[in-house]
């Protein structure tokens, strides 16, 4: 589902974000990926996402080499991809419903098949009764499970977050990992990046680290034992 | 439930649903941009005022020339010819010359001036009168004026005329002022040319007009354009309410420039006529056709359409998706 290959990334001004970074995300997976501020995780989601192309090495996105897509396909390849922020891109002068069906109306879906799907994807989130309200009127909560309704509303096969529980309280952080993984349970590939280590130690997922560009453990973790293997550089 | 969320990434909408519900999201965004431009009153107000002045001004130009066409070939047909008899013709072999010169069929009318008349004409018109009195003779010969018919009254035809006419025994001279005409007619174009030249320019201020305006619209919109790249909008759907929003400036536009046009001619008109009452001339000021408002019209929806799609392609091409 994806798929790095020797990736490289140099941002301009000669700063190398990610070195020889190599790993694979199988379909209907969850892995996190961690690692301190500044070690590249944004970055790695960033080239999944087509927000920057790498210097070198090559990504597989569904089986699409990423260097063969064009700009005018860029659109089409990101309405696979289900993206989450931590500061969750809503648009402030729309309703919750409007910013949910934002990528249907994009895709063009019928006005009677939006609203099913809309008005879905917030009782999945427990906000139906938002739907009227425009952003500002809610919590931070709130608001990140707007955007991540807003992600899946049209049913992507790959879910990226980044830093999706950034400053909520850990009750909260839990509650979205929790729908996280009842997507998974879908078949949908997660991939959530987090500094948050505390968060990850209370559950068992793959896990992938960065430092300052490297990736230096992928494996298994559980609870503050780590079980790691170590990726050659 | 949960079961809605199983992915199904290929072939979510059919080609004939989406092809079904295209006019229908057209007619929804060309009204929404339509909304988004009442949002900002003044702006809006202030850009059209602008455009609808820019469009005026060449409309205008364009009357003033097709009037000025108009009063042109009158002249032009009216045109006449003096002819001046040799001083031993008495009035009777003048007054002879024409009723002959009456049957001409290149002729529509034919005034005498006897020699006597055209002294006493000038006595009264010239301010010498006095000095005139001391004269021993008349130094004034007798005149014909002859108006040649319409179709004779044309630069070519009338020098021909002309010389035919100067072939009479009594004419001693025959005098056609067509350097005059020609003049007009030359400055007629001229202007013409200048109105053509200042049209253009208007013309590419309004494309510069309304591509900035869109170009300010597309940066405040920039969070959204971003958010909206994001979630897999391709340009062309992010542009079409702002291509919308030049469409709609070239209508207004061009709403504003026709209803100033026609005021400002109904005006002139009535001024006109008080004018040419005078001048006892049968001339009246004409407005755009039917043809030329449309005209003006879709021009200035066409130049809204270039200035926004010059704008859209530039900008928004340019807004990148950021993650944090
Ligand atoms: N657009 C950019 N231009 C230059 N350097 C950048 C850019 N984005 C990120 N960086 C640098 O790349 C490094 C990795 O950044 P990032 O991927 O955001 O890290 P993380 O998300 O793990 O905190 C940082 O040192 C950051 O300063
Ligand atoms: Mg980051």
């Amino acid at each position: 589902m994806i798929r790095f290959n020797q990736v490289n990334k140099t941002y301009p001004g000669g700063f190398l974000a990610l070195k020889n970074v190599s790993f694979q995300i199988a379909p209907g997976e969850m892995a996190f990926l961690t690692g301190h501020s500044g070690a590249g995780k944004s970055t790695l989601l960033k080239l999944i996402s087509l927000m920057e192309k790498p210097s070198s090495g090559t990504i597989h996105i569904n089986n699409q080499n990423l260097d063969n897509v064009g700009y005018r396909q860029v659109p089409y390849m990101r309405r696979h991809i289900g993206m989450i922020f931590q500061n969750h891109n809503l648009l402030m002068d729309r309703t919750v419903f409007d910013n949910v069906a934002l990528p249907l109306i994009i895709e063009g879906y019928s006005q009677k098949e939006i609203r099913r799907r809309v008005e879905a994807a917030l009782e999945k989130i427990q906000l139906s009764d938002k739907q009227k309200c425009f952003p500002y009127m809610l919590s931070g909560g709130e608001q990140q499970r707007v955007g991540i309704a807003r992600a899946i509303v049209n049913k992507p096969p790959i879910l990226l977050a980044d830093e999706p529980t950034g400053n909520l309280d850990p009750k909260l952080s839990l509650d979205i990992i929790k729908l996280f993984e009842e997507f998974n349970a879908a078949g949908v590939s997660v991939l959530i990046a987090t500094h948050d280590l505390g968060l990850i130690a209370r559950m068992r997922y793959r896990t992938l680290t960065l430092k300052s560009g490297n990736m230096i453990t992928d494996g298994i973790v559980d609870g503050l034992h780590s079980q790691t293997e170590v990726v050659s550089e | 439930m949960s079961n809605y969320f199983k992915p199904s990434p290929e072939n979510k909408v059919s080609t004939g649903q989406k092809l079904m519900s295209i006019p229908l999201r057209h007619l929804q965004q060309a009204i929404g941009s339509l909304g988004d431009l009442w949002r900002t009153p003044f702006t809006t107000f202030m850009t059209l005022l602008v455009l609808g002045i820019s469009l005026t001004l060449p409309a205008t130009l364009h009357l003033f020339v097709k009037n000025a066409n108009n009063v042109v070939s009158q002249w032009d047909s009216a045109s006449e010819i003096t002819l001046f008899l040799k001083l031993n013709i008495d009035d009777k072999a003048g007054q002879n010359l024409a009723s002959r010169l009456e049957l001409y069929p290149e002729i529509a009318a034919v005034t005498y001036i006897s020699a006597e008349q055209a002294l006493k004409d000038f006595k009264l018109h010239s301010g010498f009168g006095d000095a005139l009195t001391y004269l021993s003779e008349n130094p004034l010969p007798a005149t014909i004026l002859v108006t040649p018919t319409k179709r004779s009254g044309q630069a070519v035809a009338a020098k021909d005329l002309l010389l035919k006419l100067e072939k009479e025994r009594e004419v001693d001279q025959g005098k056609l002022d067509l350097e005059w005409l020609s003049r007009l007619e030359a400055m007629a174009k001229l202007i013409e040319d200048i109105v053509i030249a200042v049209a253009l320019l208007l013309c590419l201020s309004v494309i510069l007009i309304i591509g900035n305006t869109i170009r300010l619209a597309i940066l405040n919109q920039k969070d959204a354009i971003a958010v909206m790249k994001l979630v897999g909008a391709t340009d062309s759907f992010i542009q079409r309410p702002f291509m919308y929003a030049g469409a709609w400036y070239g209508i207004f536009g061009g709403i504003f420039a026709n209803i100033a046009i026609f005021t400002l001619a109904h005006y002139l008109s009535s001024a006109m006529t008080e004018l040419t009452a005078l001048y006892h001339s049968s001339f009246t000021l004409e407005t755009l056709s039917f043809t030329e408002t449309v005209g003006l019209m879709g021009s200035a929806i066409l130049l809204g359409l270039i200035g926004s799609y010059l704008s859209v392609r530039q900008h928004i091409r340019a807004i990148e998706p950021t993650a944090d």
